[in-house]
């Protein structure tokens, strides 16, 4: 008993010491560089940290902060973005998945292409295409709709306050399909065939046969996405620096672009990095939700 | 689990240096061969040629792009001409742009990597990294000649370099106006031309009057106030102060002042325009975009022109890009300068910053050498010494457009501490213009905001 | 299989994907279109659907920067991040998902928690710390932190669960060690997970504008979208020459997605097959 016992902690001690010895490169670069700098960063958020400044303040930036309106602003608009962008970004990309991953090989390689040819541009290049795109004078989207009669004004999109924040969710679908889309497929093409087939022998409706069978297996894809999808929504920020500033009237700021905008403009480094505290708990309990909610839905 | 987590750490900053150590060495090697290769083929010359006060030195210049200093061949050639004078001096040349280069050198200040030398106007070097004390004072550089012969051109050029310290940190060279641009053959073909006086200046009543006469005309996208960011928010600043003579700042540069009743009349007076439609405001784009508009002949109007736009512009348009001052109620416009020098970072290196003040003082006062760097940027030398640069080049008819400019000149209000975060305002406060029934209001809380900016830097 | 028969619904199918696929193929043909326009047609107020006057000057003019020595950084500094991303995240997504090991769970949540951090966030800390220990301004300040970045460990864990615990223990059984289970056994069974990580760090590390910004700043270390971001002026932009850059940088990422996509037809699939 007590022989078998010692046995147990003696089996534990070396699985333990091998997962560590695996994890360890993974760990150094992590904790090196991500884990230490996330500790400087909450440790500056209590500082009153600037160019020529370095005084403690307490939870001055935080109280600051919560005062500030154009931060609630941004909160607002960056939560927009989020509970749009997540659920369409992830509905569409399971459609357009399965309606591509019975297809043959070919026309699933083409459209997996075409839709992660966005990723594969690249931010910089992608916003000056679509900033032309929506220019009120000489853009496409105006052009375009003037042409077939839908409008009758030339609409300036990015410098309206109703158009400028769908314009930009607009633009962050289409960069953030891609690899949904890629994963949804792959995981599809692995649903067990005998058990599709099986369920409609027994006459199970199309949606009856995803819901029953498909839906579970693709569940770890799905919380994958989500999570993903979820943090780079939160973090959305190139695309307003590049198109909007912000503007029109802080119609487009989120957060992660006031945190830029504090911290390298201003350089107020202490309140950025407050702020940027702030988004990460915000963006964990996010993160920690969806993984309840999934899981649970795995594994009872 | 602590002793882990410490264990770990350790490990990681040991593996770090090493990989530091070994793989550092092919991004720096190349400079290093560089260096090396021109110390030992000018060794020889450096022994007698060595100039008293030019120690050998490494230093690094930083350039945003004025003119052609943003262009390598150029560049490279003064570095040349600058190595044969003092060939023990060593200068390696980055090249920013104003879209990232404010974020760059905010990087290096924090990693304590700045270049020795870096090129552009007061605003940063004296009121941003200048008033955070990151510069060294250039007073050796600013010896009575110089003073005299800059003082001779424009005392407003010597205020804007000098901090409220007393401290001069930027040794300028060269200057500019900045204006507005019309659409020649577009205004005479609306019979808008007739508003314009000879000398280039408009009333306000009379670009109402062109104003309408281009929507007349059935020219619909007259000019376009735009506010979609900072970009060239020099010219919508102009524009708006100057319709009924605002200031933009008080006089000590201490309070901004564009809720003043003039002030506010100037943005009222846009906002109806805009209402009446003789004038758009635009929230979607910035001076870049708004340029570009104008040059493919869709705006009849640019708010963003100087020499150097005129040079870049010209074979791109179709039409005559016609340079004007901004309407002003009494036509005596008061315009916005620019003044591009060098400034040193404070590297702590007594070496080094002398050699970057030779290196300055070669490219700005040179015989030879000045009269190029002048001609380099596409702009005015600020020493009346230096006269004309153009006269006799082909660019001289231009040059002399944009030199009958200078008369015009107004307050370089551009060193006012805070001014990072009016810039953000500003075109902000446009975008609220735009929307507002109160402009005094908005203006109010504009100049609120910025006057708290300014206090708080001033500590 | 099934009558083919077109339905209201498949027709459906057919024309938003067209749509869709339109709005994502329709930048991609802009740049690389205007990268052959000069500026005037560039910048035309009709749009110029093909470029009328093709001409190959913004390619001459791209190349006379070091526009080289940006693709080959670039190539260094992705493929680099790439291969020990998917080293480290491999090993480190096995342990944590076959292994039971003391402090797993904090272990797990460790990397799930740090996932939410945003990257600008830590710039400022992480310029501290890469000037201390003398790595700003050379490229393996992008290359760690990118390396450090959690999202591989989750993406391979998540793979990981996959492999069948029978599998491992069989392998004991034989007398293999951990190593050669590992990589007998696991490696060949994740392999479509690393091809896909591979792709996602290779093309996340070319695009990544920010990090690159602020930690390189010397011409000899300057990358493909820093060099296509110093194309820009501030009174006039030369969106020809963007788009030459643009049209450049996106033919090796293009190449690498082609590559290794083969390993998404592997059947590569997240997660346990419940077992």
């Amino acid at each position: 008993m007590g022989n078998s016992l010692k046995r147990n902690r003696v089996l534990v001690w070396r699985e333990t010491r091998a997962a560590y010895l695996f994890l360890l490169p993974a760990l150094i670069f992590f904790l090196g560089f991500v884990i230490v700098p996330m500790f400087l960063c909450l440790f500056y958020s209590f500082f009153n940290y600037t160019m020529n400044d370095f005084s403690f303040v307490g939870l001055q930036n935080y109280v600051e902060m919560f005062g500030d309106p154009i931060f609630q602003k941004a909160l607002v608009n960056t939560v927009i973005i989020v509970v749009v962008a997540v659920p369409t970004v992830t509905v569409f990309s399971l459609w357009v998945a399965s309606a591509i991953y019975k297809m043959n090989a070919f026309s699933r390689a083409f459209y997996r292409c075409v839709f992660y040819l966005p990723v594969v541009t690249g931010t910089v290049a992608v916003s000056v295409v679509w900033k032309w795109m929506f220019n009120k004078y000489t853009g496409l989207f105006n052009y375009v709709l003037n042409g077939i009669g839908v409008i009758d004004e030339q609409i300036n999109w990015l410098g309206d306050e109703r158009t400028a924040l769908a314009c930009i969710i607009l633009i962050l679908f289409t960069t953030s399909i891609g690899q949904p889309i890629v994963l949804y497929v792959a995981a599809l093409g692995n649903v067990d065939t005998t058990l599709v087939e099986a369920s409609e022998v027994d006459g199970a409706t199309k949606l009856q046969t995803f819901w029953k069978i498909k839906w579970p297996s693709i569940m770890p894809t799905t919380l994958y996405i989500l999570i993903i999808t979820t943090i780079n929504s939160f973090q959305c920020y190139a695309l307003i620096q590049l198109l909007t500033s912000g503007g029109p009237n802080h119609a487009t700021d989120t957060i992660m672009y006031y945190i830029y905008y504090q911290a390298f403009k201003l350089n107020r480094y202490g309140y950025g990095n407050a702020m940027g505290i702030f988004l990460a708990v915000v963006i964990a309990i996010f993160s920690l939700i969806q993984f309840k909610v999934t899981n649970n839905g795995k594994n009872d | 689990m602590k002793k882990l987590i410490a264990l770990l750490l350790t490990g990681t900053m040991v593996f770090s240096m090493t990989a530091c150590g070994s793989k550092d060495e092919p991004a720096t090697a190349p400079a290093e061969e560089q260096s090396g290769e021109t110390a030992e083929t000018e060794s020889g010359a450096a022994e007698d040629a060595a100039s008293g006060d030019a120690a050998a030195a490494d230093i690094t210049l930083w350039t945003y792009p004025v003119g052609s200093f943003g262009d390598a061949a150029t560049v490279d050639g003064f570095v040349a001409a600058f190595n044969e004078k003092y060939p023990d001096i060593h200068v390696t040349v980055e090249y920013l742009d104003y879209t990232s280069g404010d974020d760059q050198v905010t990087a290096a200040i924090e990693a304590g990597t700045t270049p020795d030398i870096v090129l552009e106007g007061p605003e940063r070097l004296v009121s941003n990294w200048g008033a955070k004390g990151k510069m060294v004072s250039l007073e050796d550089l600013w010896d009575e000649e110089a003073l005299a012969d800059i003082s001779a051109t424009s005392e407003a050029v010597v205020a804007a370099c000098k901090a409220p310290d007393g401290n001069y940190y930027e040794y300028p060279f060269v200057m500019t106006t900045h204006t507005m641009a019309i659409n020649y053959e577009l205004f005479e073909a609306a019979d808008a031309l007739q508003y314009i006086n000879e000398d280039r200046t408009w009333t306000t009543e009379n670009f109402e009057k062109a104003l309408q006469a281009l929507v007349d005309y059935g020219q619909t996208n007259t000019g376009v106030v735009y506010c979609g960011g900072q970009g060239g928010d020099q010219g919508t600043r102009a524009l708006a102060m100057n319709l009924y003579s605002a200031q933009f700042t008080n006089a000590e540069h201490t309070e901004w002042t564009m809720n003043s009743e003039a002030g506010v009349k100037g943005l009222q007076q846009l906002k109806d325009w805009a209402d009446a439609g003789l004038l758009a405001f635009d929230a979607g784009i910035q001076a870049a975009d708004e340029l570009q508009l104008f040059a493919n002949g869709t705006l009849a109007m640019t708010f963003c022109w100087n020499a150097s736009n005129q040079a870049q512009y010209a074979s791109q348009t179709a039409f005559t890009p016609y340079a004007v001052a901004f309407p002003s109620d009494d036509a005596v416009p008061e315009l916005a300068g620019g003044i591009w020098g060098f400034g040193i970072f404070d590297n702590g290196d007594a070496d080094k910053i002398a050699a970057a003040k030779t290196f300055i003082e070669f490219i700005c006062d040179d015989e030879v050498q000045g009269l190029e760097s002048v001609k380099a940027t596409g702009f005015f030398p600020v020493r009346s010494s230096f006269g004309n640069p153009y006269e006799g080049t082909e660019d001289e008819e231009r040059m002399a457009t944009f030199g009958s400019f200078q008369q015009w000149l107004g307050d370089y209000y551009n060193v006012t501490l805070g001014w990072a975060e009016q810039r953000t305002e500003w075109w902000n406060l446009l975008q609220r213009v735009e929307q507002t029934s109160d402009v005094q209001a908005e203006a109010d809380l504009y100049a609120e905001t910025c006057n708290a900016a300014t206090a708080a830097a001033s500590n | 299989m099934k009558a083919k028969r077109k339905s209201g619904y498949d027709i459906l199918v057919i024309v938003v994907m067209i749509i869709l696929a339109i709005l994502m193929i329709f930048p991609l043909y802009w740049i690389i279109t205007g990268s052959f326009k000069d500026a005037a047609a560039i910048n035309a107020a009709v749009p110029e659907w093909f470029p009328k006057n093709p001409i190959l000057e913004n390619y001459s003019r791209l190349f006379e920067k070091p526009a080289l020595r940006w693709l080959v950084n670039t190539v260094f500094m992705a493929v680099m991040s790439m291969a020990l991303t998917c080293i480290t995240a491999a090993m480190a997504g096995y342990a944590l998902a076959k292994k039971r090991f003391i402090g797993q769970a904090l272990m797990f949540s460790l990397f799930v928690c740090a996932m939410a951090l945003p990257k600008q966030v830590v710039l400022i800390p992480l310029l501290k710390e890469m000037s201390f220990l003398g790595l700003h301004d050379t490229l393996w300040a992008v290359i760690l932190p990118t390396v450090g970045w959690p999202f591989g460990v989750f993406l391979m864990k998540q793979f990981a669960e996959g492999i069948p615990g029978e599998m491992l223990e069989a392998a004991r059984i034989d007398g293999a060690g951990e190593i050669k289970t590992f990589t007998t056994i696991v490696m060949p069974m994740i392999k479509p997970g690393i091809g896909a990580l591979a792709i996602f760090t290779f093309i996340s590390t070319w695009n990544d504008y920010f990090l690159q910004l602020i930690m390189l700043n010397a011409s000899e270390v300057l990358t493909i979208s820093l060099g296509i971001a110093k194309l820009q002026a501030e009174m006039a932009t030369d969106y020809g020459l963007i788009m030459a850059g643009a049209a450049v940088a996106a033919v090796p990422i293009v190449t690498v997605f082609l590559l290794f996509q083969k390993y998404f037809t592997q059947g590569i699939t997240l997660g346990a097959v419940k077992g």
